[in-house]
């Protein structure tokens, strides 16, 4: 069991103060084929780690100077991937949720039995026959050839079986939520909601009411309660796109959450405990945003656990054919036509091409070639043309505008229940104006209403719809 | 007599194991005419870890309780503990298998 193809003994580090543990944790491990390394504090731990490098660690909670909490933290700022597995014999629900979230690969409590020790180590350090067969390809829909990708994805899956909170960077297009998808569903939370949220695109006060719930009555138009999306993630994971842009506000409160796993809705005066991994993402550099005083330091810090990067599509620009063949399939399929296919010419051009909107940009490319051409091979002409058209993710202001305004407008419908008085109320306008604000983006207030034609959870697409749609659509990278 | 079934790999560790527990009561009562119930609480939160895995389930209960005790500051319940663990280990039969 504890080795591994060439016969090199998998090393676990023991740490715990109490030298009758170490002996019986080394004499099991041992017993099993593993070898093993003692540490009697997290200090010594952390001098053994360098020198020694196990593969695991299996670590006590409370020990004299430092605890097994710093001591996980102190290894994963160096060595984010290496599995620790905590021992604690008093330690409550919130204690262990934590350690989770911070990426202990097991949190066992003591007396631990033999068994439950070593199918622990073995798990964390993936030896387990049964999770390997049990496990689908890590993004199985994710398209890529390069190195990049493919370091990136490796990481990724890692990181998935645990609770450890992940953030993504990368710049807009490049499918961070595709990849927080992935790890979603390649985790044992795959069966529970994946939800997304773009921090960027949802005025401060309907962000904290859609994030955090609200008990009827709690603010004006507040006319039922609102169960919030960390409630309705529960179990599962929730996504939180664009975090650069969540208000200073809403950040204590998101960091409140995310120590003491507890949500306290809008008006309540209860907290409702929640189990959610929280995977975030922007475009942004936030250490920049932290030291400009844009964003709080212990919400990055504790975000920011185990960073991934999205390569943008110029640093992977091996993976461009695959990525064209596969949307020209997908719309061949889709449109149940024959599949067409760029001139190698046009495929020279577009292997070059800057793609400053990466793969959105390069899917919807392909997307005006194929609509905009009739025959089967699209020329270079065509391939020029496209990609100086397609928008890159920047718009007009006016576009911006717009399409800021019809969101806001659906936010408070959705809140008000398509009350167009108490809507109106929220958004500072009188009655009137705000009927008129309807009619200019093709609005109806009774589609928000119960038993309208639009149930009040699927109006017009949101931006966190629309972030969800587009994921979807983009099911490659 | 209390006959306990231990694992026969822990064969080595369990004379240790036990004499260091001797070494607990000793060091409890030491602690206890000091009254220094946190270093009572860490003996006891120790036992309470280590008994079970070695086999000896009463070890982890008798931890548990000083621990209890401790964090009361319950000196009479610390005595008591310390009473039912001398007793015990003095009529504890290993087999091991």
């Amino acid at each position: 069991m504890g080795t591994n193809d060439t016969s090199t003994p998998y090393r676990v580090l023991i740490v715990d103060d109490d030298s009758d543990m170490v002996a019986l944790l080394s004499t099991w491990l041992k017993g099993s084929g593993f070898s093993v390394i003692t540490a009697s504090s997290g200090d010594e731990a952390l001098t053994r780690l360098g020198m020694s490098r196990p593969h695991c660690v299996l670590t006590d909670l409370y020990m004299e100077g430092m605890d097994g909490m710093t001591l996980l933290s102190r290894i994963h700022a160096n060595n984010p991937l290496m599995p620790v597995i905590m021992l604690s014999g008093q330690a409550g629900i919130p204690e262990a949720m934590k350690a989770m979230h911070l990426g202990i690969a097991a949190f066992l409590t003591k007396p631990v039995e033999k068994e439950t020790l070593l199918s622990n180590v073995s798990r964390a350090l993936r030896l387990s026959s049964d999770i390997a067969e049990a496990r689908p390809k890590f993004g199985g829909g994710i398209i890529y050839r390069s190195t990049a990708m493919a370091e990136l994805l490796e990481k990724a899956e890692l990181l998935a079986d645990s609770d450890i909170t992940v953030f993504i960077s990368g710049q807009t297009g490049t499918g961070k939520e595709v990849l927080a998808k992935a790890i979603h569903e390649a985790s044992p939370r795959r069966d529970k909601p994946f939800i997304g949220v773009n921090c960027g695109a949802i005025p401060e006060q309907l962000l904290e009411s859609e994030l955090f719930g609200h008990e009827r009555g709690a603010f004006t138009g507040a006319m039922n309660r609102h169960e919030g999306l960390l409630q309705a993630a529960n179990g599962g994971t929730l996504f939180l796109d664009e975090i650069g842009d969540m208000p200073l506000g809403l950040q204590v409160k998101l960091l409140r959450v995310l120590q003491d796993f507890e949500v306290r809705p809008v008006g309540s005066t209860r907290s409702v405990p929640v189990n959610v991994r929280v995977i975030s993402a922007t475009h942004q550099d936030l250490a920049e945003a932290v030291k400009r005083g844009d964003f709080r330091e212990d919400l990055y810090y504790r975000l920011n656990v185990v960073p991934l990067h999205m390569p943008s599509l110029a640093e992977r620009r091996e993976d461009i054919p695959a990525l064209l063949d596969f949307f020209l399939d997908r719309i061949a399929q889709k449109r149940n036509a024959k599949k067409k296919r760029f001139a190698p010419d046009a495929l020279e051009y577009l292997l070059a091409a800057p793609w400053p909107g990466n793969v959105r940009q390069l899917m919807n490319v392909v997307e005006l070639c194929t609509t905009l051409i009739k025959t089967d091979i699209i020329p270079l002409s065509m391939a020029k043309s496209a990609l100086r058209e397609e928008p890159t993710g920047i718009h007009t202001l006016k576009v911006a505008k717009d399409a800021f305004e019809r969101n806001y407008l659906i936010g408070v419908l959705r809140i008000t229940n398509g009350h167009v008085a108490n809507a109106a109320r929220i958004a500072g306008r009188n009655r009137t104006e705000f009927y008129k604000l309807l009619a200019q983006h093709h609005l109806n207030a009774a589609d928000f209403r119960k038993g309208g034609t639009l149930d009040t959870d699927g109006p017009e697409p949101t931006d966190i719809d629309a972030a969800e749609n587009s994921a979807d659509e983009q099911r490659d990278v | 007599m209390v006959q306990v079934t231990v694992d026969k790999d822990l064969e080595d560790l369990v004379p240790g194991f036990v004499a260091n527990r001797q070494r607990d009561i000793e060091k409890v009562e030491a602690l206890l005419a000091k009254g220094d119930f946190d270093g009572i609480r860490v003996i006891g939160h120790s036992m309470k870890g280590s008994g079970g895995g070695y086999g000896f389930q009463f070890i982890t209960e008798v931890g548990a309780g000083l621990e209890r005790a401790a964090n009361g500051r319950n000196a009479d319940l610390i005595r008591s503990a310390l009473s039912e663990l001398r007793e015990y280990l003095a009529q504890v039969e290993i087999v091991y298998r």
